[in-house]
C-alpha cells in the first residue's frame, strides 16, 4: 500500500472528478448529533461499497512550525486503534478482498476503502475506530515518521522534477500556509512532541470536521443503522477548530529561479496566481487550460511537443484550492532545445489568450470535452463517492454533482479572454528552470 | 398527548442501545454477494469480423475496441515494426493531417488509441457513431506518412538510448531472450539497428499481413442497443475484405538443461536486479490456472506474499520482491525477482530459491490459503464495476475457447482450491533445477559464489554471450613513486610540462541530449577557472585566481572547505601528479580493474584533509583513463561519480585527453573539447 501526498497532478483529476454531472446522481444526507455528516448514494449495479471519511484538515490549518502534520496523520491512523492492534489495519482490509488508502492535499485528508459489498460493515468498523480512539503513540510515531522520510525520498527528492511543487509554492505565497506543500517539514516533524500529535487528533479527527461519504451497493437502511451504531458514540470535538484567515497579497513582480535536479531534460514551470475554486472565474480557468492542454488538438500540445518539436511533454494543470489558486502551465524541453525558447514559445500561446477570442469551433470542442469528464467521472463508486464528499465540504453542496455542466455551459469566450488578461499576466507569475544536476568539472 | 413524546423521547436511547455492536472485534461479513456476470451478445459480419456487445447504460458513453487475435509477431531484423506501425495508424489518414484528424476526434469529446494489435475508441453516446466512422477511417484508409513515421522512429530511438542505462529495461530484455529464445517473437529486442532499417513498407506489409477483419473482435461497451451496435458495426467495417489469415505457429522455447546464473555486467549498479524466470505450460482456462494463480499471490503478491516477508521484511535485502505467473496461448512464464543491494545478490538468490521450494515442497496453511481466496474472490468482485472487465472476460472466453460460463463459475472454482491443490499446480509448473537465474549487476562485486546454484554465463545488454571478464592484473612491484614517475613521464615529461605557462579547453557538453558550452582555463602557477553556461548563462563557476577560491552554481556562492581548496588546487595545475609526494597526499596502489575492456592500475590517493579518491591509469600506456570518488547522498546511500578520460591529443607536447565522461549512475554527461591551447601568453588579470 502506498500512501501518498496529494500532488498537483493528482490534483488536476480530482478536479475533472468535480464536473461531475450527466445523469442525476441521488443521494441522501444527513448529520449526526455529534456534527458527523454522512452522505449515502446506494446503487445496486456492481457487488461494491466505497467507505469514506474525508476530515477538513490540510496542510493549511498546520501551525508555521509544525509542518507536515496533516500529511502525517494520514500515516499515523493507519497504526492501529483501542480495538485494531498495530499493523493490522490494512490487513483487515486486504483479508476482506478490499483495497484501502488515503491522501491530504492542502485543504483536507481523505481515507478511502473500497470493499466487496458484504464487508461495508467491516468499512464502518475500521473509520470509526480511526475516529473514536486511534492509538497515538511514540512508537507508532517513530515509525511513521520514518516512512514519511523514505516517501518525501522517493516522491520528491529522487523523482525528476519531483520538488517543483515545493519549490513554487514557497515562491507564490508568502504569508498564506500554501506556501509549503503537504509533505511539509522533516524537521518539524523531528521536533514534534507526542502531547502536540495528541492534540493535533483532538482538535481535527472529530465527528463535526468529518463527512462520511458512502457509495454502492448496500441496503439503505441497515446503513443507517449501522453507522448511527458506529458513529453515534463519538463525542463531539470540544476544541474550536483553527481555519486561517489570512489574505495573500498580489505578487506584485515575476519571480524567477533556477533549480538544479537529476534530470536528464530541462523543464520550464509557471505558475500564476489565480482565484479560489468554485467561482465564475475558476470555471472559466478550466475551460482556459481545457483549450492549452485538452489531448492531442490542445494548443500546448499541438504547437509545442508536435509542431515545434521543442518539448516532450506540455501541460496546463488549475490547481486551484479553498482559499487561493495557481494555474501552471509546464513544458519538458526536447532534446537539444534550449529553454528560453522553449519558454518564448509557451509566453506566445498565453499571450494568444489575452489578446484574440477563442475560435468558436474550438471552443465548442472544449465544451465538448470538458462534458465528456463530468459525465466519465462518475463512472466509479470511489469517485462518487469522493465528489460528494468534496463538494460538500468545499461549497456547502454535495448536489453540486449535478449541477457543475451549468456552470460550464455559463462560460462564454468572453469569460476566457477575461481572466487570461486578469490573471496570466508576468507580474502575476514564478517562473522555474528545472536544470539538470552539475557536479565538479576539476580533475 | 405529552406524556406520548416524554416516552417516544425515553425510547429513543433504548433503540440505540438495541443497535449495540460489539467493537471489540472486526464486524462479520454479510452474505456473499451474487455475481451476476451478463454475456455478452454474439453476432459475425460477412467478413468474418467477430462482434461482441456488452450493454451498460450506468453512463451515456460508448467504447468501441477492435482487437485482432494475434499472440505476437515475429519480426525479425525488423523487429519494432508491429510497436510502430500501431503507433502511426493515428497519426493521419488519407483525408486528414494528423492535426485534423486529433481535432475531429476531441470535437466529439472522445479519445482514441491503436497499437500493433488493437484500435479503440470512446465518447458519450450522442457523439459514438461519428467517432466509429473515423475509427474505420484510420483502420481502412491510414495515411501512414513517411514524415509521420521519422518522429516516431526518434522517439523510438531516444527511448532505445535512455533503455541502456536502464538495469530494469536490460534485464526485462535479457531475460525475455533468454527464457523464450532469440527466435521466439516474446524474445525479440528491439535494437537501434532494427529500428533504424524499418522502412513505410515494411509498415504497409506488416498491416496488410496481419490486419485482417476475419481475424479482429470488435467489442461495443455501454449505453447501446445491440442492433445499433450491429449497424455501426456494417457500416463501418462491413466493407473491409476478408483476407488470408496468417497462421502463427511459434517453436516452443525449451527449458534449460539445468539451472545456470547468467550475469549482464554494469559496472556502475548499486544494486542487482535478480530474476528467477521459466517457461511454463498453462494454457487459459487450463485446471492449474487458479491453483496456480493462488500459490503465485501466497508466494510473491504484492506486500503481502512470502517475497516479501523474507526478502524485505526480514532481511531488509530490498525495498520489494514480488513474482507472477502468467497463462498463455503459446508458452506461459514465471518470474519471481528482486532489485537488491550488491553485497546480498548471493543471499537473495538463495532466499528466491528456498521460497520457490518451500511452497513447491510443502503443503501452504490453512489460514494463509483462505485469506488469500479472500483476497483474490473480493479483487474479483470489485473488478466487475468496471464494464470493460465483462467485455475482457467476453474475449478471453472467445479467444481461447473457454466454456461460456468460465468466469460465471470463477468464485466457485476458486473455492475449491485446497492445499493439495496449490501444490499440486507448483509441481506441474515449476521446476527449480531448469530455470533461469538472471542477474544484471556489478559482476566484480556479486559474482562470487553464484556458481552453487548452476554454470555462471555471461551477456551483453542484448543478451548475447560473451565471455567471462577477465581479472584486470597489475605489476606487484610497482610503487606509488614509480607510477608517478611513469605517469608524468607518458603526460610528456616534466621539463614539457613545466614550459606551460597557460592552457585553455573549450568545447560542449552534452547531457542527455542537452548542450552546454565548457571552458576550462590555467594560468600557471596556480590559477584556474572553470565554467559551463548554458545560452550564455553561467551554471556553474569554479575558480583559485590569486589565492581566492569560489565556487558558484547559479549565483549562489558555496562555503569554501578544506577539501573545495584542495581540489580547485588541484585542477590549477597541469598534471597534479607531480605535486602529490610534494603536498603530503598519502598514495596506495590497491589493485586493477578493466576500464573499457583495458587493463588499469588503481591508485588510491588520500588528500591531507582525508578525502579518498581512486585514479585509474592504463597498464600500459600510464595515461588516466577513470577518476572514481564515492560519497554519501542523502536518500540514495553511496554514490559513486565515475569520470572517464578519453581520446588523449598532444598540446605542445603534452597529452591532454579531449573527452571526458561523468558518469553519475542516474546521469551521464559527455564533454568534448573542440579548441585546446596552450601557452597563448594568457595573464591573469583576464580571467573573471
Amino acid at each position: 500500500m502506498q500512501k501518498k501526498v496529494l500532488l498537483f497532478f493528482v490534483c488536476s483529476f480530482t478536479i475533472a472528478q468535480l464536473f461531475a454531472q450527466g445523469q442525476t446522481i441521488q443521494f441522501e444526507k444527513y448529520t449526526l448529533p455529534n456534527g458527523l455528516k454522512v452522505i449515502l448514494h446506494e446503487d445496486h449495479s456492481a457487488p461494491v461499497v466505497a467507505v469514506t471519511a474525508l476530515y477538513h484538515v490540510g496542510s493549511k490549518n498546520e501551525d508555521t512550525a509544525r509542518t507536515g502534520f496533516a500529511h502525517f496523520f494520514e500515516h499515523l491512523l493507519f497504526e492501529g486503534s483501542e480495538n485494531i492492534k498495530r499493523g493490522e489495519f490494512d490487513k483487515y482490509i486486504t483479508n476482506a478482498g478490499g483495497a484501502l488508502n488515503a491522501n491530504t492535499s492542502q485543504d483536507r485528508t481523505f481515507y478511502y476503502e473500497l470493499l466487496p459489498s458484504n464487508q461495508v460493515d467491516l468499512g464502518l468498523w475500521l473509520e470509526s475506530e480511526r475516529m473514536m480512539h486511534a492509538k497515538i503513540e511514540q512508537i507508532g510515531v517513530n515509525t511513521q515518521r520514518e516512512v514519511v522520510k523514505e516517501e518525501k525520498r522517493q516522491r520528491m527528492d529522487n523523482r525528476p522534477y519531483g520538488s517543483f511543487l515545493t519549490e513554487m509554492l514557497k515562491r507564490a505565497f508568502k504569508v498564506h500556509p500554501y506556501q509549503w506543500a503537504p509533505i511539509g517539514s522533516m524537521d518539524h516533524l523531528n521536533a514534534a512532541k507526542l502531547e502536540e500529535f495528541i492534540q493535533f487528533y483532538k482538535t481535527f479527527y472529530v465527528p463535526n470536521n468529518c463527512v462520511l461519504s458512502i457509495a454502492g451497493d448496500f441496503n439503505k437502511a441497515d446503513v443507517k443503522q449501522k453507522i448511527e451504531a458506529y458513529f453515534g458514540p463519538i463525542q463531539k470535538g470540544a476544541n474550536v477548530i483553527p481555519r486561517p484567515t489570512i489574505q495573500e497579497p498580489a505578487l506584485g513582480r515575476e519571480v524567477r529561479d533556477v533549480i538544479q535536479d537529476n534530470i536528464q531534460l530541462p523543464g520550464v514551470f509557471q505558475a500564476y496566481r489565480a482565484p479560489k475554486q468554485g467561482g465564475d472565474e475558476y470555471y472559466a480557468f478550466n475551460v482556459l487550460s481545457t483549450i492549452l492542454s485538452g489531448g492531442e488538438s490542445s494548443r500546448m500540445n499541438k504547437t509545442l511537443v508536435d509542431k515545434k518539436q521543442q518539448a516532450v511533454a506540455a501541460q496546463s494543470a488549475p490547481f486551484f484550492n479553498e482559499d487561493e489558486g495557481l494555474f501552471i502551465t509546464l513544458a519538458i524541453a526536447n532534446m537539444g532545445v534550449k529553454i528560453e525558447a522553449l519558454e518564448l514559445s509557451m509566453d506566445s500561446i498565453v499571450n494568444d489568450l489575452k489578446t484574440d477570442l477563442v475560435g468558436e469551433r474550438e471552443f465548442q470542442k472544449v465544451k465538448n470535452q470538458i462534458t465528456t469528464q463530468i459525465v466519465t467521472s462518475n463512472g466509479t463508486m470511489a469517485g462518487i463517492a469522493e465528489s460528494l464528499a468534496n463538494n460538500e465540504v468545499y461549497f456547502g453542496d454535495a448536489n453540486l454533482i449535478n449541477t457543475e455542466l451549468d456552470k460550464y455551459n455559463k462560460v462564454t469566450r468572453q469569460d476566457v479572454l477575461n481572466v487570461a488578461k486578469k490573471y496570466l499576466n508576468k507580474d502575476n507569475r514564478v517562473v522555474l528552470y528545472y536544470v539538470p544536476k552539475e557536479k565538479s568539472t576539476t580533475k | 398527548m405529552k406524556k406520548q413524546i416524554y416516552i417516544a423521547l425515553l425510547l429513543l436511547p433504548i433503540v440505540s442501545m438495541a443497535q449495540t455492536i460489539d467493537r471489540s472485534k472486526a464486524p462479520a461479513p454479510g452474505k456473499a454477494p451474487l455475481i451476476q456476470i451478463g454475456n455478452p451478445v454474439k453476432f459475425t459480419l460477412a467478413n468474418g469480423m467477430q462482434v461482441f456487445v456488452v450493454k451498460n447504460t450506468k453512463l451515456p458513453r460508448v467504447t468501441a475496441s477492435l482487437a485482432f487475435d494475434y499472440d505476437g509477431f515475429a519480426e525479425g531484423d525488423k523487429a519494432g515494426v508491429a510497436e510502430m506501425a500501431g503507433q502511426l495508424l493515428k497519426r493521419g489518414t488519407t483525408t486528414k493531417s494528423k492535426a485534423q484528424l486529433d481535432e475531429a476526434v476531441e470535437f466529439l469529446g472522445g479519445t482514441m488509441s491503436t497499437s500493433s494489435q488493437s484500435a479503440a475508441v470512446s465518447a458519450l453516446k450522442s457523439n459514438f457513431p461519428a467517432l466509429m466512422s473515423l475509427m474505420a477511417e484510420v483502420v481502412l484508409q491510414p495515411a501512414l506518412a513517411n514524415d509521420e513515421l521519422e518522429k516516431i522512429r526518434k522517439q523510438t530511438l531516444s527511448g532505445i538510448e535512455s533503455s541502456k542505462d536502464d538495469a530494469d529495461a536490460i534485464s526485462g530484455n535479457v531475460v525475455k531472450k533468454l527464457v523464450y529464445g532469440a527466435s521466439h517473437p516474446y524474445g525479440e529486442m528491439m535494437t537501434t539497428k532494427t529500428v533504424n532499417s524499418i522502412t513505410i513498407n515494411d509498415v504497409k506489409s506488416f498491416l496488410s499481413t496481419y490486419w485482417k477483419p476475419n481475424m479482429a473482435y470488435l467489442v461495443f461497451v455501454g449505453d447501446i442497443e445491440p442492433a445499433v451496435a450491429k449497424d455501426l458495426a456494417e457500416k463501418s467495417f462491413g466493407s473491409w475484405a476478408k483476407g488470408t489469415a496468417t497462421k502463427q505457429n511459434f517453436v516452443k522455447p525449451a527449458l534449460p538443461n539445468q539451472t545456470y546464473v547468467a550475469i549482464i555486467d554494469r559496472p556502475a549498479s548499486v544494486q542487482s536486479v535478480v530474476t528467477i524466470a521459466t517457461t511454463v505450460d498453462l494454457l487459459p482456462g487450463s485446471s492449474n490456472v487458479i491453483a496456480g494463480s493462488v500459490m503465485n499471490n501466497i508466494l510473491g503478491g504484492g506486500f503481502s506474499g512470502r517475497l516479501f516477508a523474507n526478502l524485505r521484511e526480514k532481511h531488509a535485502f530490498t525495498y520489494g520482491a514480488y513474482s507472477n505467473l502468467n497463462p498463455s496461448r503459446q508458452v506461459g512464464i514465471f518470474e519471481a525477482s528482486a532489485s537488491v543491494r550488491n553485497e546480498k545478490t548471493d543471499s537473495s538468490v538463495q532466499e528466491l530459491l528456498r521460497e520457490i521450494n518451500i511452497i513447491l515442497n510443502e503443503k501452504v496453511g490453512d489460514a494463509e490459503l483462505s485469506r488469500m481466496k479472500n483476497y483474490l474472490s473480493g479483487g474479483f468482485a470489485r473488478s466487475l464495476e468496471n464494464p470493460a472487465t465483462i467485455a475482457g472476460f467476453a474475449l478471453k472466453i472467445a479467444q481461447n475457447n473457454l466454456p461460456a460460463d468460465y468466469y460465471q463459475k470463477y468464485l466457485t472454482n476458486l473455492a475449491a482450491v485446497d492445499a493439495q491443490k496449490v501444490q499440486d499446480a507448483g509441481k506441474a509448473l515449476l521446476n527449480t533445477s531448469k530455470m533461469h537465474i538472471v542477474i544484471v549487476g556489478n559482476a566484480k562485486q556479486i559474482a562470487k559464489g553464484l556458481d552453487k546454484y548452476g554454470p555462471v554465463k555471461y551477456f551483453d545488454i542484448e543478451g548475447n554471450e560473451i565471455a567471462a571478464p577477465t581479472e584486470a592484473k597489475a605489476d606487484a612491484s610497482l610503487t606509488p613513486a614509480v607510477l608517478i614517475q611513469k605517469v608524468v613521464a607518458a603526460a610528456g615529461g616534466k621539463e614539457a610540462i613545466t614550459a606551460i605557462k597557460d592552457l585553455q579547453l573549450k568545447g560542449t557538453a552534452s547531457v542527455m541530449g542537452q548542450s552546454l558550452d565548457v571552458k576550462q582555463t590555467i594560468i600557471m602557477p596556480g590559477n584556474a577557472v572553470s565554467v559551463m553556461s548554458m545560452g550564455g548563462m553561467a551554471i556553474m563557476k569554479q575558480s583559485v585566481v590569486n589565492g581566492k577560491y569560489s565556487v558558484n552554481q547559479q549565483g549562489m556562492e558555496a562555503p569554501i572547505t578544506d577539501e573545495l581548496k584542495e581540489g580547485l588546487d588541484e585542477a590549477a595545475v597541469i598534471i597534479p601528479e607531480q605535486t602529490y609526494l610534494a603536498k603530503g597526499y598519502k598514495l596506495k596502489i590497491v589493485g586493477a580493474e578493466k576500464v573499457d575492456g583495458k587493463d588499469a592500475i588503481d591508485m588510491e590517493v588520500t588528500t591531507p584533509s582525508g578525502k579518498v579518491s581512486h585514479r585509474f591509469y592504463d597498464a600500459t600506456s600510464f595515461l588516466l583513463v577513470k577518476t572514481a570518488v564515492s560519497q554519501e547522498v542523502p536518500g540514495q546511500g553511496t554514490v559513486t561519480q565515475q569520470q572517464y578520460y578519453k581520446a588523449y591529443k598532444l598540446v605542445n607536447g603534452i597529452q591532454i585527453a579531449s573527452e571526458e565522461v561523468m558518469d553519475m549512475g542516474q546521469m551521464k554527461i559527455n564533454i568534448k573539447y573542440t579548441d585546446m591551447k596552450a601557452n597563448q601568453g594568457l595573464k591573469v588579470t583576464d580571467l573573471k
